[in-house]
């Protein structure tokens, strides 16, 4: 069967799906589904025989949803279950924040306020995991301006690293029983200590299988007196983080999304930190070939003024063949791919409702 | 008592179609955790996982915010209706 591109697309109204050859010349759009409903998570599950679509849907009236398509995302239903709380823990779910598969068969969702849930049954019913649900840090941490969340999950064998706003980046070491805080070399610019146990607000961790020990990070950055802290980077599992940030316009971000064939190669959506939005009103994506090195501007076919693009921590994506895409969709509804990693980009959707979540697959 | 909880359309995926489901209970409170029991889908469309109830839901007692009597200890008496609705809010 020839190859498909799956874009799902987590708005403020509801999940966009849009599929394409594998030429990704033009993308067709369905949706929304969940309709009026904002998604922030969603994952294209390509590890069984048929692909499987799951969203976050979270409900302000009824409560958070787990959406789910084994039709590539022509119909979406309600899972039996979405992850809750037990009823003597006190915390009340708000939000889905990231939907990753684990293992040969299993989800796992990382939870508003930042908890950790796994599946076994394809989203059908949760159970809480423990380790990092019920962390000595967990009723401490605080929420950022987007929620308090858990909002990556990044494992690599025993290791399970996870993102938390404001928490910072913990690891388990043990496959996922236990977690402690591993921060070392991550700074913050809101509190008197540059560089606390814990307490970070990062943004987004990426890695790259070939070179399991290598993370990248995009944290809160954005701080004239603490230069530097918000593009970090690890060689050591996570343990320690140095700045990769030298040679940016900004090291405020969201997203970090690293090339699926090369892990030197890496990609950050610089913003100015008191808009939140491009620098200059110019949009550009920044590449580094050399792990944080040094970076490129790549902003071939963007508008050249007066455009002012927020995007988001789970908005942007590559694909996966020789010659990537990356797709990013903004706050404002447009929803950009750049082909040849990057070098071009062009606009697939210019007027979606805001857009919090993109991810691709090939399927 | 016997009192009837009426449903708006967007629930009533959760409750086998129905529009009304007749409970028997003697406040709001005691309704909704009938429901717990005997309807746990569509309970967890009206609270949280700690029992409150969801922060854009509004409950009615026959024509009544629940919030103008006794909130959830409202008392109830035979035939009220207890209406869900969700509140007006969005953009």
């Amino acid at each position: 069967m020839p190859q498909k591109v799956i874009l799902t697309i987590g708005t403020k109204k509801g999940l966009f799906v849009a599929q394409s050859s594998k030429s990704r010349g033009k993308f067709d759009l369905r949706g929304p589904f969940g309709q009026g409903i904002p998604v922030y998570a969603s994952l294209v599950d390509t590890r069984g025989k048929k692909p499987v679509i799951y969203a976050g849907s979270c409900n302000p009236f009824f409560g958070m949803k787990v959406l789910r398509s084994n039709d590539l995302g022509k119909t979406f239903a309600e899972t039996k279950s979405a992850p809750a709380f037990p009823k003597e823990d006190g915390r009340a779910l708000a939000n889905i924040w990231s939907l990753e598969p684990d293992g040969d068969a299993d989800l796992l969702a990382g939870v508003e306020p930042a908890s950790l849930f796994r599946s076994r049954d394809g989203g059908d019913s949760w159970e809480m995991v423990p380790g990092i649900s019920n962390h000595e840090h967990a009723r401490k941490w605080q929420p950022g301006a987007g929620g308090l969340c858990l909002h990556t999950i990044l494992r690599d064998g025993e290791h399970l690293h996870l993102g938390i706003s404001t928490g910072g980046h913990y690891l388990s070491e043990d496959g996922g029983k236990t977690f402690a805080p591993s921060n070392k070399g991550i700074g913050v610019g809101f509190a008197p200590d540059a560089y606390p146990e814990w307490g970070q607000c990062v943004h987004k961790i990426a890695g790259h299988p070939d070179v399991p020990g290598r993370l990248y990070i995009q944290n809160h950055g954005g701080f004239p007196d603490r230069p530097g802290i918000g593009v970090v980077r690890s060689d050591d599992h996570g343990h320690t983080w140095r700045s990769i940030a030298g040679g940016l316009p900004s090291d405020f971000g969201f997203p970090i999304v690293v090339h699926p064939h090369d892990p030197d190669t890496i990609y950050v959506v610089p913003l100015e930190p008191a808009t939140r939005t491009c620098p200059g009103g110019k949009p550009a994506v920044w590449r580094s070939e050399n792990g944080g090195g040094s970076w490129k501007k790549l902003a071939k076919g963007f508008p050249k003024e007066e455009t002012f693009f927020t995007v988001l921590r789970d908005a942007m994506d590559i694909d996966s063949f020789k010659s990537p895409a990356l797709y990013f969709g903004t706050t404002t509804g447009q929803l950009w791919m750049g082909k040849d990693g990057g070098e071009k980009w062009s606009c697939l959707f210019e007027a979606l409702p805001p857009i919090n979540n993109v991810k691709v697959a090939v399927v | 008592m016997s009192i009837t909880f009426h449903l708006p359309t967007a629930l009533r995926r959760y409750s086998g179609g129905l529009a009304d489901l007749p409970v028997s209970a003697a406040t709001v409170r005691a309704a909704l955790l009938e429901l717990e029991k005997s309807q746990p889908a569509l309970y967890r469309n009206l609270c949280d996982e700690t029992g409150a109830l969801r922060r854009h839901l509004n409950v009615f007692v026959n024509s009544d915010h629940m919030r103008d009597r006794s909130g959830l200890d409202t008392p109830l008496s035979d035939g009220d209706v207890l209406t869900i609705l969700a509140a007006v809010s969005g953009g």
